[in-house]
C-alpha cells in the first residue's frame, strides 16, 4: 500500500537526534531514520526495542557445544573405541578444546545469519536510498503522514528549526 | 547394424579388391548379408587376436599339477644349509616363501654357531638377487657359452699339463672337503701343480706357531664358554676375528649372571684401537701396536716364573685350565709364546681344542707370498682363482696380471675377475650343493633352495668337466659323503639334509708334545706412529662390498656408514689439529679422519674391505634431488682400499705398519654417521645402567612391570608381548640390525640420507662412552620402538594412524598415516622412521628378497619396529591350527633369532613362566626413561661392570 | 553525547575533517590509479609468492625430504612459520574485538587494516600444517567426515586435530567479523561509484545497505556479540597452538606456561606487524590525519607491555627448568642459551626483550622511523622464538644417541619467503580495492574533541 511520507534531510548528528526526539514528542510516526554511521542514542530517540540477537547467539552456541561434545564422545567411546596411548575411551578433558571452537563457530555464524535475515540484507538487494548522500554525509528523518491530523506546515517548521537542509513530501509504495 | 553394413560396403568397393583375394572372407558370395557380416566380424576379431598373440611374451608355464609335498602357497618353508659368507661356516636355516629364499637365520642346533648369524651372513642373501652377478662365462671380458669357455680353457691347459709347476690354484680358506677334493682331482692332471690357500684376514701365524710348538699346522678351536679368565692381545674375537658368532655365543655364555654359576668370565683386552671386543672388556689395556708383542713376552715370562707381577698373570695363574690367552699377532714367534702361556696354564685340552681343531683359517701366507713372487717372475703359466681376490686384497697382488692365463671363478666382476682371461662364474651358495667343515668333526651341508638365476655353474662341476668327468654337483657331494658313511647312506643323507650338518669322525691331527719355542728377539718399540689395518664386522675382507645393506650398517663403534676412514686418538688429533672429516694422508692413502676415543696415541687405524670395484655400483644409491650429495667417493667407489698397505714379513701378512705419519691435507670429506660422540652428559643420564656382581647377588627382584598406581584403563587380558635386552650380553655386533632390515623390508636410503640423519633401520644400536676420552668405558644399547603402554606417539596422531593393540603392541597403520611426524617428535626414544622420499625399489630382482608378510612403505609415511607382528600372527595361526595356545619361545623376533649372544628375549608377559616374564623380574631389569611413565614393554638388563677400568700399558 | 567528551579528550582524527572529507580521503586510494611505489611493492611481493609456489610444488612432487628435517628434528621451518603467522593474525582480532569491548575508540582508524592483516596471516599460517605433511593430498583426513571405511574417525585427543578446528574456526569467524564491518563502507563506495561493473560488484556485496537506523541498531548488537565471541576465540586459538608443544613429553615443550606465554607473544608480534604495515600505509595512502602519531604511540605502548610479558615467560621457563631438578629440562635450557643454536636464542632475546625497551622513551615512541625499525626487529625476534622453541627442544632430547643438528634447505627458505610474498600480495591488493579505514566507525568518532558546530 502506498503512503505519503515527509522526508527531512539533515547534515549533522545533533540535529537529526533533536528532530527525531521532537517529532516523537509531537506524536508523529517516525517511519525510519537514515544515517551514514551508527548515531548513538538514536535507538532511544526512535524508541526501538533492544535487539534479541543475543538470545540467538546463546542458543546457537549451546547447540554447537552440545552437538560437538556428543559427537566426540560417540566416535571415541561408542562407535569406534580404540586404545590410544592408554587413554580412557572417553577422554573428556581432551574433548574440550574442539567443543569450544565449534561453539564459537555456531554462535558466530548463527548470529550474523539472524541479523542479515532480520535486517533483510541479502546479496543483490536494490537499496532504497532516501538521499544519495545517506551513506556519505547526510541524515534523513522519514515521518509518515498517518492521517488528516498530520499538519505538513507545522512539521516543516519543526524540522527546519533543527536546520533541516530540505524537507519534501513523497509518496512511497509499501516497504517492510 | 546399419552402421556396420555401411563400413563393410566401403571396404569392399573402396578397396577395389574384387577377385584379388578370391578367398577373402570379406567377399560374401550372396552380396551383403548377415552371415557375411558375421564372417567379416569374425575374421577381423580373429586377426586382431592373432596380432595380439604375436606380441604375447613366450615363456614356459608349467602348471603345478602335482603340488610339491609340504609346500603350501604363502607358507614359509625352512631348509637347513650352511653359511658361506665367510669361512666360519655357521649353520643356516633358509626361509623360503613360494620357492623363493627371503631370509637366512641361524640354525639353533648347529654345534658351531648355536643359532646366531652375523650381520654379514644375514646380508649375504641379497647377493643371490644381485642383478650384477655374472650370468655366464666371460672370455676376455666377452660373454661366451660354457662350451666355448671349456674348449678354449682346455685347449690352453693341454699345453701345460707336462710343464712342471706351471699351474697354481689359488683360493681362500676352503672349508668344504668336496671342493678341496675336486681341486685336488683337477690338479692331478698337471705336474707339480699346487693348491694354495690364503686369507685376506690371515691368522697364518697361529697355524705356523702350532707347527712349531705342536707339530701340526692347524688353528685350534677356542672354547670361550669354558674360560673364566680371557686375555686377548688385539684379537677382536667378538667382532671380525675368525668365527665371531661361535666366539660370541661362548663368551656370553661364560658371562651371563642369570645362567652361569659365578665367577663370571673376566676379560682383559690389550689393543691399540677401540675394537668391539675391547668395548666389552672388563679391563682394557691400551698399548701401541708395536708394544703388544712385547707385552705377550712379558706375560709369558711372568707365567713361566710363576711369579705374577701384573693383574693379568695373577688372574691367569689363579685360573689354570680355566683361562684362555689369545693373540691376533701375525708374528709366529709371538704366537708361539702365546701357545707356551696356554700350555703352561694347562689350557690345551680345556679351553683350547687341538684334537678337534678349527678349519676356519687354513691360509698360508708364505705360500701366497711365494705365489706372487713366482707370478712376478713369470714362472706361472696358469692361475686359477676361486673364492679369493688377490689383486684387491693382497699387497703386490698386481703381480697376478703377469700370468698368461688367469681363470677366475668369481660370482661378480671383482678386481681379479676383471683382469682374468676367463671368468667361469660359480653359483651362489643358495643355488649350490656343497658342504663345509668349519670345525673338525662337524660338517655342514649346503643344499640349493632355488633354481639358479642365470647360467652359472658350480666350481666342482666346472672342475669335473675339465678333469674330464662331468657330473652334477649333487652327485659329486653325495659321492664324497657316501665314502664317509657307506652304510645306510640314504637315511643318513636325508637326516643330514634335514639337520643341516653331520657329526663326523674327526681326523685326529697327530699333535706331538709341546716344544717350547725359542724366545723371540725382542723387537724394541720405536716411539713412532704405526698404522693398524683391521676388518670391520660388517665389511670383513671386502668380499661383500656389493652389498648395500652392509655399507649402510653403521660401524658398531664409530657409527660411520658408507665409508672407511682413518681413526685417531683424541689427543693425537688435537696435536695435529685434525677434526672429524679432515682428509689426511697415511702411507700414501688419503682418507677422512675419525677421532676415536680409547685409541692409542700413536696409532692410525684403517678398516680393510673398502674401495672395492664391487662398490662402483652405488652411483644411484639414495634419492635424487637438487641438494642431494653423491654416495660414491672421489675415487668413484665406497671408501678406500687399505689392503695394499699390509705387507709380507718373514712369512706372514702383517697388518701393522710402523713409521707412518698422518699428514693433514686440508681437504674435507663428510662422513655419514648415525650417531655422533655424545656422552651421557653430567649429571649422567640413567639410560645405561650398571650393576656390580656383588650388588646383583643381593639385588631384589624388579617389581612387576605392569604395576600401576591406579587400575589401567585398558588391561591386557590375552597375550602381552614384551621383550628384554641384556646389555651385558650385547656386544653391539649389529647382526640384529641387518636381520631386522631383511625381515621388515627396510629400504637402503644411501649415504646422503644417512648423513642427514634419516637412516631407516628400525633397530639401531646406540653406543655410549663414559669416562675420560682417552680411555672410555663403552656401552652398547639396542634401541627400537619400546611399544609403550602410554605411547606419546599414539595420543598425538590426529588421524589415529598409530594405535594400541589388545596384546600391547603399538601399531602403525601405514595406509592411514598422513605424515605429520608429530608422533616421531613426541617419541622419547626417537624410534620412529619416516619415508622422506620414495626410496629405491626399482631393482626388480633385488625386490625378490622382500618379505611378502610385510608391507613396503610408500613415501610420506611413518614406520617403526612392530615387534615382528607378522611372526606373532604366524605363530598364533599355527597354534590355532594345532588347537593349542602359543608356547613360550614360539614367537621369535628377527633380531632375537639372529643374536649370537642371546641378548634379546621376546615373549608373553602374561605368562608368568615365560622367559621374558622371568627376566622382567630379574634384579638387573630396568626400563629406559621409566620416569616419564611411557611404560615401555621393553626391559633392559643392566650391564654387569667390574671396574677394572682401563690403563695404558 | 559529544559535548562532555570534547573537553576531556584530544581529537582522534586530526585536520578538522567533516563527514564528506572522511569519505573522500578514505576512498581516494581506491579511486585513483596505483602509483609506481605500489607497483614496485606489488611486483616484489608477487615475485616472492611465485618463488614460494615453485618451492612447494617441487616439494610436493619430490617428497618432504627436500626439507632439512631428519629423524630427530621432525619439525622446523614449517611449524615455526605456522606459529609465527598465527601469532601475527592475533593483533587484528585484538584490535577489532578486545579493544572494542574495552571501548578504545582510537582503534577505529586501524581496525579494518588490522583485521585484513589477520585474515591474510591466517591464510599464510593455514598453508603450513597442510604442506608439512608427508602426504599433503590426504590432508582432509584430519577432519571427521562420514565415510564408508567402517567406523573411521579422527583422534580428538590430538592437539593437531584441535589445531585443525581452531584455525578453521578462527579464519571463518575473523572473516565474518571483517565482512560485517565492511558492509556499510561497501555501501558508501557503491554510492560513489559510477554505474558499471564496479558499482554492480559493490551493490552485490553491500547487500542493499541503506543506512537505516533500525539496521544500525541491530548491526551494533551483532558487532558487539562477534567481538565478545572473537575475544575468547583468539585466546583459545593460540592456547591450542601452544598445546601442540605443551601436551608433548619433549623437554622444552612440556611446559604449563605455554598458553599464556604464546598468547602474549602472539599479540606482541601482531602489534609489531600492525605497526610495520600502518607506518607504511599511512604514508602511502596519505592517511596521516586518520592514523596519527597518537595511534602509533598507543600501539607502541602495547608492544612494550607484551614484550614485558614475553620476557617474564622466558625467565620463568628458565627458572622452572633449573628449579625442577629434572636433568633433561635443565639441559634443554642450558643448551638453548649455550648450545649450537645459541645464536638463534640470543637473537630472540635481543629482539623481543632488549630492543623494545627503547619504546619506554616518548621520543622513540613518537619517532616513526624508529618505531618502524623496532617493529621489524620484533617480528624477526618472534620468528626466532618459535624456531628456538621447536628446534632446540627437538634436536637434543632424551637419548644423546639421537642428538642431531638441523640446517634448512633452499626449498624451506623459499617457502618462508613465499609466505611473506603471499601476505604482502594480499595486503597490497586489499589497499587498492577496499576502504582501508572503517569510515562508518571513524565518522562516529569524528566529533570527538571538536567543538559542536554552532547552529548555521
Amino acid at each position: 500500500m502506498n503512503r505519503r511520507v515527509l522526508v527531512g534531510i539533515f547534515t549533522c548528528e545533533e540535529d537529526i537526534l533533536g528532530a527525531t526526539r521532537a517529532a516523537r514528542a509531537r506524536g508523529l510516526r517516525v517511519v525510519d531514520v537514515f544515517a551514514p554511521y551508527a548515531v548513538h542514542g538514536m535507538d532511544r530517540a526512535m524508541g526501538l526495542r533492544p535487539s534479541r540477537l543475543s538470545l540467538v547467539c546463546l542458543l546457537a552456541g549451546a547447540t554447537g557445544a552440545v552437538l560437538k561434545l556428543w559427537f566426540e564422545i560417540w566416535t571415541a567411546a561408542v562407535d569406534w573405541p580404540v586404545n590410544v596411548g592408554g587413554k580412557p575411551w572417553n577422554s573428556l578433558p581432551a574433548f574440550v578444546p574442539i567443543t569450544f571452537e565449534v561453539m564459537v563457530l555456531f554462535a558466530g555464524l548463527a548470529t550474523v545469519a539472524a541479523f542479515l535475515l532480520k535486517a533483510g540484507l541479502r546479496p543483490g538487494r536494490k537499496p532504497r536510498l532516501v538521499d544519495p548522500r545517506i551513506t556519505d554525509d547526510r541524515f534523513a528523518l522519514v515521518l509518515e503522514q498517518a492521517d488528516a491530523s498530520f499538519d505538513v506546515d507545522s512539521v516543516r517548521g519543526l524540522l527546519s528549526r533543527f536546520n533541516a537542509t530540505e524537507v519534501e513530501e513523497r509518496v512511497e509504495e509499501g516497504r517492510r | 547394424m546399419q552402421h556396420y553394413w555401411k563400413s563393410l560396403e566401403e571396404r569392399e568397393h573402396g578397396a577395389l579388391a574384387e577377385g584379388e583375394f578370391p578367398e577373402n572372407p570379406l567377399q560374401t558370395p550372396a552380396g551383403r548379408n548377415r552371415r557375411g557380416f558375421l564372417k567379416a566380424a569374425g575374421f577381423s576379431f580373429a586377426s586382431a587376436v592373432l596380432a595380439g598373440c604375436r606380441r604375447a611374451p613366450v615363456g614356459k608355464a608349467a602348471p603345478n599339477l602335482v603340488q610339491p609335498e609340504g609346500i603350501l602357497p604363502g607358507r614359509a618353508v625352512y631348509y637347513a644349509s650352511t653359511c658361506t659368507a665367510c669361512p666360519a661356516g655357521c649353520g643356516l636355516l633358509v626361509k623360503t616363501r613360494d620357492g623363493r629364499p627371503i631370509k637366512l637365520e641361524g640354525n639353533p642346533e648347529h654345534p658351531v654357531s648355536r643359532g646366531g648369524l652375523c650381520a654379514v651372513g644375514q646380508a649375504s642373501i641379497l647377493g643371490l638377487y644381485d642383478r650384477l652377478r655374472l650370468k655366464q662365462p666371460l672370455a676376455g671380458g666377452k660373454a661366451v657359452t660354457w662350451d666355448e669357455a671349456d674348449r678354449a680353457i682346455l685347449a690352453r691347459l693341454d699345453s701345460l699339463r707336462s710343464l712342471p709347476g706351471a699351474v697354481r690354484f689359488l683360493t681362500g680358506t676352503i672349508t668344504s672337503p668336496t671342493v678341496a677334493w675336486a681341486i685336488g682331482q683337477f690338479l692331478k692332471g698337471f705336474r707339480e701343480a699346487q693348491h694354495i690357500q690364503y686369507d685376506a684376514l690371515s691368522s697364518s701365524a697361529i697355524l705356523d706357531a702350532h707347527q712349531r710348538t705342536h707339530g701340526v699346522r692347524v688353528l685350534p678351536r677356542y672354547r670361550f664358554e669354558k674360560a673364566e679368565v680371557i686375555v686377548s692381545f688385539d684379537a677382536d674375537f667378538l667382532g671380525a676375528w675368525i668365527s665371531p658368532v661361535e666366539f660370541t655365543a661362548g663368551y656370553s655364555a661364560a658371562r651371563n649372571p642369570e645362567l652361569t654359576t659365578p665367577p663370571l668370565a673376566w676379560h682383559a683386552q690389550i689393543e691399540s684401537r677401540m675394537s668391539l671386543t675391547g668395548s666389552k672388556a672388563d679391563r682394557r689395556i691400551i698399548a701401541a701396536p708395536d708394544e703388544i708383542d712385547g707385552l705377550v713376552a712379558r706375560l709369558a715370562g711372568e707365567i713361566e716364573s710363576g711369579r705374577p707381577e701384573g693383574e693379568l698373570a695373577r688372574r691367569l695363574l689363579a685360573a689354570r685350565g680355566r683361562s684362555l690367552v689369545l693373540s691376533a699377532s701375525q708374528d709366529p714367534a709371538t704366537q708361539a709364546l702365546v701357545n707356551q702361556i696356554n700350555h703352561r696354564l694347562g689350557n690345551y685340552g680345556a679351553t683350547i681344542d687341538l684334537d678337534q681343531p678349527s678349519y676356519q683359517r687354513r691360509g698360508n701366507d708364505r705360500d701366497a707370498e711365494n705365489l706372487l713372487r713366482e707370478a712376478d717372475a713369470g714362472k706361472i703359466a696358469a692361475l686359477f682363482v676361486a673364492g679369493a681376490n688377490p689383486v684387491y686384497d693382497l699387497p703386490g697382488g698386481e703381480a697376478v696380471r703377469k700370468v698368461p692365463l688367469v681363470v677366475s671363478f668369481a660370482e661378480r666382476l671383482d678386481e681379479t675377475a676383471a683382469i682374468a682371461h676367463y671368468v667361469c662364474p660359480d653359483r651362489h651358495a643358495l643355488e649350490s650343493w656343497g658342504d663345509a667343515e668349519p670345525v673338525s668333526g662337524v660338517t655342514g651341508i649346503l643344499q640349493p633352495v632355488i633354481q639358479p638365476l642365470g647360467g652359472t655353474r658350480q666350481l666342482v662341476e666346472t672342475l669335473a668337466v675339465w678333469a674330464g668327468a662331468p657330473r652334477p654337483a649333487c652327485e659329486i657331494v653325495r659321492e664324497r659323503w657316501r665314502e664317509q658313511h657307506p652304510d645306510d647312506f640314504e637315511n643318513f643323507w636325508e637326516a643330514t639334509l634335514e639337520r643341516g650338518f653331520a657329526a663326523r669322525e674327526p681326523k685326529q691331527p697327530q699333535a706331538r708334545a709341546f716344544v717350547s719355542p725359542q724366545p723371540p728377539r725382542q723387537n724394541t718399540s720405536q716411539a713412532g706412529w704405526s698404522l693398524v689395518l683391521y676388518p670391520t664386522p660388517g665389511m670383513l675382507d671386502g668380499r661383500h662390498a656389493y652389498n648395500p645393506w652392509l655399507h649402510e650398517l653403521p660401524d658398531p663403534i664409530t657409527k660411520v656408514t658408507w665409508d672407511n676412514y682413518a681413526s685417531l686418538a683424541p689427543g693425537a688429533a688435537g696435536k695435529l689439529g685434525i677434526t672429524d672429516g679432515d682428509v689426511i694422508r697415511v702411507a700414501g692413502l688419503e682418507l677422512p679422519a675419525v677421532i676415536q676415543p680409547g685409541q692409542h696415541e700413536r696409532t692410525v687405524a684403517v678398516a680393510l674391505g673398502y674401495g672395492s670395484r664391487l662398490s662402483e655400483r652405488f652411483a644411484q644409491a639414495g634419492p635424487e634431488w637438487i641438494e642431494a650429495l653423491p654416495t660414491l667417493g672421489p675415487n668413484g667407489r665406497i671408501g678406500w682400499n687399505a689392503a695394499p698397505l699390509a705387507r709380507f714379513e718373514n712369512g706372514s701378512l702383517r697388518y701393522v705398519r710402523a713409521g707412518v705419519e698422518p699428514v693433514k691435507t686440508g681437504r674435507r670429506w663428510e662422513l655419514a654417521r648415525t650417531q655422533d660422540h655424545h656422552s651421557l652428559g653430567s649429571p649422567r643420564r640413567p639410560i645405561i645402567q650398571e650393576i656390580s656382581p656383588e650388588e646383583f647377588a643381593t639385588a631384589r627382584p624388579a617389581g612387576d612391570p605392569r604395576e600401576e598406581l591406579w587400575p589401567p584403563d585398558h588391561p591386557f587380558t590375552g597375550h602381552r608381548w614384551a621383550m628384554t635386552v641384556d646389555l651385558n650380553a650385547c656386544t653391539g655386533c649389529s647382526a640384529c640390525v641387518i636381520a631386522c632390515q631383511v625381515e621388515n623390508n627396510t629400504p637402503v636410503v644411501g649415504k646422503d640420507e644417512v648423513r642427514r640423519k634419516r637412516e631407516m633401520h628400525w633397530m639401531r644400536i646406540d653406543r655410549y662412552y663414559s669416562g675420560p676420552p682417552e680411555a672410555p668405558e663403552v656401552a652398547h644399547q639396542p634401541m627400537f620402538c619400546q611399544q609403550c603402554e602410554h605411547a606419546g606417539c599414539e595420543t598425538v596422531c590426529p588421524v589415529l594412524a598409530t594405535v594400541h593393540s589388545e596384546e600391547g603392541l603399538n601399531q602403525q597403520v601405514y595406509n592411514r598415516c598422513v605424515g605429520t611426524r608429530y608422533c616421531a617428535n613426541n617419541c622419547a626414544y626417537k624410534a620412529r622412521r619416516f619415508n622422506w622420499f620414495e626410496y629405491a625399489r626399482q631393482d626388480r630382482l633385488a625386490n625378490l628378497v622382500l618379505n611378502p608378510d610385510v608391507t613396503v612403505r610408500s613415501r610420506g609415511v611413518m614406520e617403526k619396529c612392530t615387534f615382528c607382528v607378522q611372526r606373532i600372527q604366524e605363530a598364533k595361526m599355527e597354534a590355532r591350527r594345532l588347537g593349542r595356545a602359543v608356547r613360550d619361545g614360539e614367537v621369535q623376533t628377527a633380531c632375537q633369532q639372529s643374536c649370537p649372544a642371546g641378548a634379546i628375549v621376546f615373549g608373553d608377559l602374561n605368562d608368568p613362566k615365560s622367559r621374558v616374564a622371568q627376566l622382567m623380574r630379574s634384579g638387573r631389569r630396568y626400563r629406559v626413561l621409566e620416569e616419564i611413565n611411557s611404560r615401555p614393554s621393553v626391559g633392559y638388563l643392566k650391564v654387569v661392570r667390574r671396574r677394572g677400568g682401563q690403563r695404558h700399558g | 553525547m559529544a559535548e562532555p567528551c570534547s573537553v576531556l579528550t584530544r581529537p582522534l582524527i586530526e585536520g578538522g575533517k567533516n563527514l564528506a572529507q572522511v569519505t573522500g580521503d578514505v576512498c581516494a586510494p581506491m579511486e585513483r590509479r596505483p602509483g609506481a611505489l605500489w607497483w614496485v611493492a606489488f611486483l616484489t611481493a608477487f615475485g616472492m609468492l611465485a618463488a614460494g609456489v615453485a618451492a612447494v610444488t617441487y616439494q610436493i612432487a619430490t617428497g618432504i625430504g627436500v626439507w632439512g628435517l631428519n629423524n630427530t628434528v621432525g619439525w622446523a621451518f614449517d611449524i615455526t612459520n605456522f606459529v609465527f603467522w598465527i601469532g601475527i593474525g592475533h593483533a587484528g582480532t585484538l584490535i577489532s574485538a578486545i579493544l572494542f569491548l574495552l571501548r578504545q575508540r582510537w582503534r577505529t582508524s586501524v581496525n579494518r587494516a588490522a583485521e585484513a592483516m589477520t585474515l591474510f596471516a591466517v591464510i599464510c599460517a593455514g598453508i603450513f600444517p597442510v604442506i608439512h605433511m608427508g602426504r599433503p593430498w590426504l590432508a582432509y583426513w584430519i577432519f571427521p567426515y562420514p565415510n564408508f571405511r567402517g567406523p573411521l574417525w579422527i583422534n580428538f585427543r590430538s592437539p593437531l586435530a584441535w589445531d585443525a578446528f581452531a584455525i578453521s574456526t578462527y579464519f571463518i569467524i575473523s572473516a565474518t567479523f571483517w565482512y560485517v564491518g565492511l558492509i556499510p563502507d561497501l555501501a558508501t563506495v557503491r554510492d560513489r561509484a559510477r554505474p558499471g561493473l564496479r558499482r554492480k560488484i559493490f551493490e552485490f556485496f553491500s547487500l542493499g545497505w541503506d543506512g537505516s537506523c533500525r539496521t544500525w541498531h541491530r548491526y551494533e548488537k551483532v558487532y558487539l556479540l562477534l567481538a565478545g565471541l572473537a575475544t575468547p576465540l583468539v585466546v583459545s586459538v593460540h592456547t591450542i597452538v601452544s598445546w601442540d608443544f605443551a601436551t608433548s613429553v619433549i623437554p622444552g615443550w612440556h611446559a604449563t606456561i605455554f598458553p599464556p606465554y604464546f598468547v602474549a607473544g602472539a599479540i606482541f608480534s601482531g602489534m609489531a606487524m600492525v605497526l610495520t604495515l600502518m607506518i607504511v600505509a599511512r604514508k602511502a595512502a596519505h592517511l596521516e590525519d586518520y592514523i596519527t602519531v597518537r595511534h602509533i604511540e598507543t600501539m607502541a605502548k602495547l608492544v612494550i607491555a607484551t614484550s614485558g610479558m614475553v620476557a617474564l615467560a622466558y625467565g620463568t621457563e628458565f627458572f622452572t627448568a633449573q628449579y625442577s631438578g629434572n636433568l633433561y629440562e635443565r639441559f634443554v635450557f642450558l643448551n638453548r642459551a649455550a648450545g649450537p643454536f645459541a645464536w638463534a636464542y640470543w637473537i630472540m632475546v635481543g629482539c623481543n626483550v632488549g630492543v623494545p625497551q627503547l619504546l619506554w622513551f616518548r621520543r622513540v615512541r613518537t619517532h616513526l622511523a624508529a618505531v618502524f625499525v623496532i617493529s621489524l626487529l620484533v617480528n624477526v625476534g618472534m620468528w626466532f622464538e618459535r624456531f628456538v622453541i621447536i628446534v632446540t627442544s627437538l634436536h637434543r632430547d632424551f637419548l644423546p644417541a639421537n642428538w642431531t643438528s638441523y640446517r634448512p634447505t633452499s626449498i624451506e627458505i623459499a617457502t618462508l619467503v613465499g609466505s611473506f610474498g603471499l601476505f604482502f600480495t594480499c595486503f597490497l591488493v586489499f589497499c587498492r580495492v577496499l576502504p582501508m579505514i572503517a569510515m562508518g566507525e571513524v565518522k562516529s568518532v569524528l566529533s570527538y574533541g571538536h567543538k559542536p558546530k554552532e547552529e548555521a
